[in-house]
């Protein structure tokens, strides 16, 4: 393949670029108004989803001022030197070029919050910065990007139309002296649903491969195709484990965290002895993994848990298809119960922390020996721990409880 | 004041290093340093009960003597308020100068391996720069939990689990002093409930003295049910019949009832396996798997998940298929 359309085809000047008037004009006047000792907020951030010209809205900016783009990434927040580097007044390709700088933070979501994730040096940098500093985002909305959002801009990129959407495509096929029919471009822009970069992907695939209608009406649909929950769940159980079943939850719109849910629900409905208990040692590794990513931060591990996740359970029932027949898969229930649990032992929980404050005791063990404990705080505790009134009911109804059993059980 | 005090854990916590039962040689050592005045960051690695708290407090006392309050602090990790919350307690605590003639303060840490490592990293940096006015006593459970860094700047004691006969001595010095009378059995009994956790061997002997002043081992068993996770056998035996959503469903059931932790379930589990009626070699597979699931546990994300799998496990075992 070629240089990709998205690239080849890439606006250079703003007036090239459809669909996000709002967004130009907001970026325009962020630009025009620039001063390092007056503006407030030194930064822009671009937002919205994928394709909708996030990255190409700032290359625009950097070519119609003149300026020089500098691409920082979330290892080079991290890294003092690089940083100092942008910051440096760049005197001497003033005097050469006349030309100025824009800082670009491509992709901010890969950055995290932690203490050395590089949010406090982009929000440092953004302080302390003399040139406009542009981000972009997919999902701003996350909590690590609470104070981001307030040092920023904010701009909005809304998904392209369909209408706009289709209008490029014809564009780019005249440009090409290509012959695509109607129809194919019509459903490209449709199933791309505002992802321009993904339509013009599937333009060129359908271009280059030279396939006929009909095969190219199905290159898209197998492409594009969403899958939900059930049908991802049902090739996972009963489908022979292959290289596509690697990929089956990218297509599903929902977070790793709730599919594990859903996989755990209903892979008892599936699977029997051996096979549940090859599943579930595959499930039980894939949440190891996810464990480590957690405690330590290393993304890299996300591969296995989706591979067990994935293919481990899809394996558990060996090298076979398992007949088609209707299963009625069941959303996860576990997390409502907890809910409820949690609260029902609130007042549980809450006594037994202040005890363990009290007592220099671990929380932990204070409130898995609340039975022991209860007996043992009478009323002076009661004061020194500053139990609330309905905790106080709550204790002394435990206390009558466990006077009870005795008699019982004597 | 010792008359207020109506927790047993909290009127007879050691208050001088040679009260201290069970860990001879770190109390030596400790108890050295303190002398030379000049304590090295410490970190505390052991158990729940074997002393850790109380040795710190008493390195408190002896260095501060009646201003031992104002110099120590004591804060716990495991609140949810995070690690910048500790470095503004921290700095706070470290900015004013350290009351009497020891140049320095001591924070002691609780639970210090419930930090994240970005927090340990953030931690690190922190006692560095008050490493002039203040010393960190760090205690854990797990010292691997703990990153290098933190712990190459510490002084490690690792607490043991106390034995039969120190256990023994506190209970027997409770006794006297509260005119209880506990049977033989009884010490035992407690011994064995404690699990060589100091603070919950005296909560059991409270408890119990709440029943009667006469302590057998019923007694102590009766207050041991009422503690340990229930029904765990009903959980197995569904699992063994080979019904394992009804064992998984009855296994919630029982850890959200009493809000049990997974460690907990799966020491319960460990136990009643030799009480089922399987071969003796699945037993032992059993508890194998038993094993390796605990360690996931502690490594993993979501106990739950991890106690299903060891579930499974079972079902299989009473398929009589080898695992």
């Amino acid at each position: 393949m070629a240089i990709p359309f998205f690239e080849k085809y890439r606006p250079k000047k703003f007036i090239e670029l459809r669909g996000q008037d709002l967004a130009l004009y907001k970026v325009k006047a962020f630009l025009s108004s620039f001063n390092p000792d007056i503006t407030k907020k030194k930064a822009v951030l671009l937002y919205g989803p994928a394709g909708t010209g996030k990255t190409t809205l700032a290359l625009i900016c950097a070519n119609e001022t003149n300026s020089e783009l500098f691409e920082l990434n979330a290892s080079d927040l991290r890294n003092r030197a690089k940083l100092d580097e942008v910051l440096k007044p760049s005197t001497l390709q003033k005097s050469l070029f006349n030309k100025g700088k824009i800082i670009l933070v491509d992709e901010v979501d890969g950055v995290t919050s932690t203490e050395y994730g590089g949010i406090a040096e982009l929000i440092a940098l953004i302080e302390k910065t003399k040139f406009p500093i542009i981000i972009t985002c997919n999902d701003i909305w996350q909590n690590k990007f609470n104070l981001l959002r307030s040092k920023c801009e904010m701009i909005p990129m809304k998904e392209l139309t369909y209408q706009i959407t289709l209008d490029i495509l014809k564009n780019i096929v005249k440009k090409e002296n290509k012959i695509v029919s109607e129809n194919i471009l019509k459903e490209i822009a449709a199933k791309s649903r505002g992802d321009l970069r993904a339509a013009l992907n599937d333009l060129q695939s359908i271009i280059d491969s030279e396939v006929d209608e009909a095969t190219a009406s199905e290159v898209i649909s197998v492409r594009e195709k969403s899958q939900d929950i059930f049908n991802a769940l049902k090739t996972l159980f009963k489908r022979r484990a292959d290289e596509e079943v690697l990929s089956l939850f990218e297509s599903v719109d929902m977070d790793l965290d709730q599919i594990t849910l859903w996989v755990e629900e209903n892979i008892s409905k599936e699977y029997r002895g051996e096979e549940l208990a090859k599943a579930f040692n595959a499930l039980s590794k894939a949440d190891l993994f996810k464990g480590r990513i957690y405690k330590q931060q290393y993304w890299h591990f996300l591969t296995y848990q989706n591979f067990f996740l994935t293919a481990g359970i899809a394996a558990a029932k060996g090298p076979k298809n398992i007949p088609e027949r209707f299963t009625k898969y069941n959303p996860p229930s576990r997390i409502l119960k907890i809910w409820m649990a949690n609260q029902r032992n609130a007042k549980k929980k809450s006594i037994a922390i202040k005890y363990a404050e009290l007592t220099h005791t671990s929380k932990r063990r204070a409130v898995n020996d609340f039975n022991i404990i209860a007996r043992i705080i009478d009323n002076n505790t009661i004061k020194r721990m500053n139990l609330s009134e309905p905790e106080i009911e709550f204790l002394q109804e435990k206390q009558q409880e466990l006077k009870e059993s005795l008699v019982v059980k004597a | 004041m010792t008359e207020m005090l109506s927790i047993w854990t909290e009127k007879y916590r050691p208050n001088k290093f040679e009260e201290v039962f069970g860990q001879d040689e770190i109390v030596k050592r400790v108890k050295n340093l303190t002398n030379s005045l000049n304590i090295p960051h410490m970190l505390f690695a052991g158990s729940a009960g074997t002393g850790k708290s109380t040795l710190a407090i008493i390195v408190a006392k002896e260095l501060f003597k009646e201003y031992w309050k104002e110099n120590y602090l004591e804060l716990n990790a495991s609140d949810a308020r995070g690690i910048d919350v500790i470095r503004q307690e921290v700095k706070n605590f470290a900015r004013t100068k350290s009351l009497g003639s020891v140049p320095f303060k001591i924070i002691f840490l609780d639970e210090a391996d419930a930090l994240t490592k970005e927090a340990q990293q953030a931690l690190r940096r922190t006692m560095e720069n008050y490493t002039n006015t203040c010393r960190f006593i760090l205690s854990c459970n797990y010292s691997s939990k703990i990153i290098d860094p933190i712990q190459s700047r510490c002084v490690v004691f690792r607490f043991k689990l106390l034995e039969f006969k120190d256990i023994e001595k506190v209970i027997k010095r409770i006794a006297e002093n509260e005119k209880l009378n506990i049977e033989e059995k009884g010490v035992k009994a407690l011994y064995e409930g404690s699990e060589g956790d100091c603070r919950r061997a005296i909560n059991l002997i409270q408890a119990s003295a709440s029943i009667s002043p006469n302590i057998t081992e019923g007694i102590v068993n009766i207050l041991l049910s009422n503690a340990k996770p229930k029904d765990i056998k009903i959980v197995l035996d569904y699992a063994l019949a080979g019904d394992f959503e009804k064992s998984r469903e009855k296994l919630l059931e029982v850890m959200l009832k009493e809000s049990v932790s997974g460690t907990d379930i799966i020491k319960a589990i460990q136990k009643e396996i030799w009480n089922l009626s399987i071969d003796a070699e699945l037993k032992v597979k059993l508890t194998e798997k038993t094993g390796e699931v605990e360690f996931r546990l502690v490594e993993g994300s979501d106990e739950f998940i991890q106690l299903e799998s060891l579930l499974a496990s079972f079902v299989l075992a009473g398929l009589g298929k080898k695992l």
